[in-house]
């Protein structure tokens, strides 16, 4: 007897479960952390990050060989100063992927569709903001890693003393992520109109930086060192090294940072204002664009 | 008597043929242009316009050609689909600076005529930003209608108007169409086109397919059998006596009665009675399903 | 028990009030909404999803409090947005997914069932590609796609068949009704047009001017009248005599002759009055209303019709 059977395959219900805040935060997190990084978007969206962190690395990989090969100890950069000297390439970085974050769901109205599921606002701009944070301290805490472990290898001396640095080069790595991931995605998530927001991103963190870095020098041909250290907290790069120079017991790279003892903790202050005030203004602008 | 003509237009960009040899004539009264998307109805409608000239072909209102005939432009209305830039404007403003631009004698009193044909006199002081999407179709309507132009040219006027509004705008065409105007308008929902629309004519990738009314159209696809709904009191009965018949080809049984297909459509709708009352059959319902616009533009779509 | 019921609903905005005292109860099933303006519409949906506060009145989605239990009524429901939502540089099968997380599907059950919900919606090779190259009516399937993935006991349709053409049209209509009876989920579609809501919907509410016009089945909208319409290919005035003179209510329209049903004989009499006349009859059939009756009747544009403009940021 020959038999046959047709299976349904109509719709099917799901009673399955369905997991809660906690793992919609995470995959919320790792989506955008992936976007960050142009994954699991077309090829040309990854070029300029990886491009980026590839030109971010070099720096530092020639920085060791020079030790390795002069044994010139002396040379090894110091590992808080490496996002300042490379402040440009960061920066762009922030400029291009900041957008990704911040505005292409504005952009495309996607939002209300996130708002219509049990995703609420805060959750949607804390995943965000921990991506992008995430994605920037990768940026530059790989490069850093590289320089200490260098040092390692080519047995620079004061090897405690390096430890120490370079860990505390690691909490200025997280604080230059957050200010500048704080400042980039409000920024862009005002400007969604492509390559805006890109522009827009570039003229702040540059055009601030020029700026205070001119009236330093006149405040500093003035020998008002006090003013001139006063102004670096308007620029984010300047702003985070007084704070890595003031608590973190850093030498100085940015031009001039405001003196102690109420410099360090001022900088700090300023830091988590602007980034619990980023966070305020993004929360209000995602619910803005939610209107459906 | 104001008469669009067109001969043998065509309009392509580059490759891109969007209107293809196409000839038609368009006189007074309302005539819908019917089209899937992209078929080329705005293209022709903004030729008809004078927003652009045929590539070939010439496009005449009453003999005279209408690109770049400034005169021409008196006498046409067009109100485009795509929204107008002008949102910081008050309703009044913007059909004043229209009427301003017609040289009307006295663009006030023909701005508030207009205004007051669209029944748009309560929001006309509120600015075109502020408005729903209806009441800007409305304004634009204002605008195209303020020096009285005996040919109206509406691109997907009823796009997104709610019910009462679409009520209003039908009533308002066939009103302007009584006073002897000549007004075409595009759509492809067909369920406004059939309430306003007595003459039609059908775009398909840019071809003309079609042109009249559409139930002498359906007549004319004699390729097709014309499909009918029976409902009576003896299904079986009646089908057998359908089939003996040859003016049907087929007959199906279903339980919300007879499905027929009539290749002989004048044979078919004498013989039916006939055939019921020599069979003691009560007839409770005859229904062509198949001659409603919308199946009658589905066909023309698949030629 | 009403998947939807809302109580005095009111939405005052100011200068404008986009929802007055809504009152009305709807059973599992397929729902139109209509006539609500822009602002109306989707002020209502916003209220129902939890998303925005009502200045007065209650409002219970599948028996759940709007006002406190935005998130659980947020997990079983599904939203359709009417305008563009997609970004274009993803594929929907990627997007689908994703939406299929973010309403707390595990990764696997995502997968599986943003496979299975996009091949019910009838995207079958597109779906890997970019949506930035889709149709309007791949589109507007994906829309749908993401608001059934999580298996959601009630969806929002916002004017699906905006865009498309009448073949389309008719697609996306199967397939609400397909939704509403054999996918077992109940369905709230908002629509202009009104000959679309006829054929899809059980159950139709009908907003104006932010007050609640009617709500009813449409069974009650499309009535039978009682009256005939008969149509015949030529001779329309001497049958209409002829059945006149038989005793029959009888009035012409257009092309049609209006007969009033005086009792089952009436149909015998049409018929055979045609055949004595040797007439052609193309149609007999019971005159329905229509929803769109209910506008009809001429109302003046309340002040309070005119829609609040919520400042667009994008």
């Amino acid at each position: 007897m020959v038999t046959g059977t047709i299976h349904d395959i109509g719709y099917r219900h799901y009673e399955g479960r369905r997991l809660g805040r906690g793992y919609v935060l995470r995959s919320l997190y790792v989506h955008n952390l992936r976007a960050a990084w142009g994954l699991g978007r077309p090829a040309r969206a990854k070029v300029m990050p990886f491009l980026l962190a590839a030109i971010m690395l070099l720096p530092a990989a020639g920085d060791v060989a020079v030790v390795a090969i002069t044994k010139e100890h002396d040379l090894l950069w110091r590992y808080p100063a490496y996002a300042t000297y490379l402040q440009v390439v960061i920066a762009i970085f922030l400029a291009t992927q900041a957008p990704v974050l911040a505005s292409r769901e504005l952009r495309f109205h996607v939002v209300p569709l996130y708002f219509s599921r049990p995703v609420g606002p805060l959750d949607f701009v804390l995943a965000k903001m921990a991506a992008m944070v995430t994605a920037l301290l990768a940026l530059m805490a790989t490069p850093v890693t590289v320089l200490y472990v260098g040092g390692l290898v080519n047995k620079v001396p004061d090897a405690g003393g390096h430890l120490l640095r370079y860990l505390g080069a690691l909490v200025g790595c997280l604080l230059f992520a957050l200010v500048l991931a704080a400042v980039g995605m409000v920024v862009a998530a005002f400007t969604p109109r492509r390559g805006f927001g890109v522009a827009a991103v570039i003229a702040v963190i540059m055009l601030s930086s020029v700026f205070v870095v001119t009236v330093q020098g006149i405040a500093e041909a003035e020998t008002n060192f006090t003013f001139a250290g006063w102004m670096g907290l308007f620029t984010p790069f300047n702003l985070v090294d007084a704070v890595q120079v003031r608590l973190l017991g850093a030498e100085r790279t940015a031009v001039a940072v405001p003196p102690a003892p109420l410099g360090g903790p001022v900088a700090l202050a300023l830091c988590a204002v602007l980034v619990l005030g980023s966070i305020a203004v993004l929360y209000r602008r995602f619910r803005k664009g939610a209107d459906l | 008597m104001t008469v669009l003509r067109l001969e043998n237009v065509s309009r392509w960009y580059g490759n891109v043929v969007a209107v293809n040899g196409v000839s038609m004539t368009i006189g007074p009264g309302v005539t819908g242009l019917l089209g899937p998307n992209g078929a080329g109805k705005s293209t022709l409608i903004h030729m008809m316009g004078g927003f652009m000239a045929p590539s070939s072909g010439t496009v005449t209102l009453d003999g005279e050609p209408i690109w770049r005939n400034p005169g021409i432009y008196r006498r046409l209305g067009l109100v485009p689909e795509r929204e107008a830039a002008y949102d910081f404007l008050t309703g009044r403003q913007f059909v004043v600076a229209m009427a301003k631009l017609f040289k009307l004698p006295d663009p006030g009193a023909a701005a508030a005529r207009a205004i007051a044909l669209v029944e748009m006199e309560y929001a006309q002081d509120r600015v075109i930003g502020k408005y729903s999407k209806g009441m800007k179709q409305r304004i634009k309507m204002a605008s195209a209608l303020v020096h009285d132009p005996p040919v109206l040219l509406l691109d997907e006027p009823f796009n997104g108007m709610d019910p009462r509004q679409r009520l209003q705008l039908m009533d308002l065409i066939r009103r302007m169409a009584a006073e002897g105007r000549t007004i075409l308008f595009s759509s492809h929902i067909l369920e406004e086109v059939e309430r306003v629309a007595g003459h039609i004519e059908v775009i398909v990738a840019g071809r003309h397919a079609a042109s009249g009314d559409f139930r002498a159209i359906r007549r004319l696809m004699s390729d097709r059998p014309h499909q009918f709904l029976v409902r009576s009191g003896d299904d079986r009965r009646l089908a057998a006596a359908i089939i003996a018949d040859g003016s049907a080809r087929a007959v199906e049984l279903t339980d919300k009665g007879l499905r027929v297909e009539a290749v002989d459509f004048r044979r078919f709708t004498w013989l039916l009675p006939r055939l019921s009352r020599e069979a003691g059959v009560r007839l409770w319902e005859v229904s062509p399903s198949d001659e409603s616009l919308e199946s009658v533009f589905a066909y023309l779509v698949a030629r | 028990m009403p998947i939807i019921a809302a109580q005095g609903l009111t939405m005052r905005f100011p200068g404008v009030t986009a929802l007055d005292d809504l009152t009305f109860a709807v059973e599992p099933g397929v729902v139109g909404l209509v006539g609500a303006n822009g602002a109306g519409k989707s002020t209502l949906i916003k209220i129902l999803l939890g998303l925005l506060p009502a200045s007065a009145g209650q409002a219970r989605v599948l028996d759940l409090d709007v006002a406190t239990q935005g998130g659980p009524i947020r997990e079983r429901v599904g939203y359709m947005p009417e305008y563009e939502c997609l970004p274009p540089d993803v594929s929907a099968t990627e997007f689908v997914v994703h939406m299929a997380r973010m309403s707390g599907l595990p990764p696997t059950v995502a997968r599986e069932r943003a496979a299975d919900t996009l091949r019910h919606v009838g995207l079958y090779e597109e779906r890997y590609r970019p949506m930035g190259g889709y149709s309007t009516g791949m589109r507007q399937r994906v829309k749908l796609a993401q608001a059934l993935v999580h298996d959601p006991r009630l969806v929002f349709l916002d004017e699906p068949t905006n865009g498309l053409d009448p073949a389309g049209r008719d697609e996306m209509l199967d397939l609400i009704r397909r939704i509403g009876t054999e996918f077992g989920i109940s369905v709230l579609v908002t629509s202009h047009l009104l000959g679309e809501l006829e054929r899809s919907c059980d159950h139709v509410v009908i907003i104006d001017g932010g007050r609640l016009l009617r709500s009813q089945p449409v069974a009650a909208f499309t009535a039978a009248s009682g009256v005939l319409s008969v149509e015949v290919e030529e001779g329309r005035d001497a049958l209409g005599h002829r059945l006149a003179a038989a005793g029959l209510t009888v009035r012409p329209e257009g092309r049609l002759l209006l007969v009033d049903v005086a009792g089952e004989h009436t149909y015998d009499l049409i018929r055979d009055a045609v055949v004595d006349l040797e007439l052609a009859l193309v149609r007999m059939e019971q005159r329905r209303h229509h929803i769109e009756e209910v506008f009809a009747a001429p109302q003046a544009p309340p002040p309070q019709a005119v829609p609040p403009q919520v400042e667009r940021t994008w």
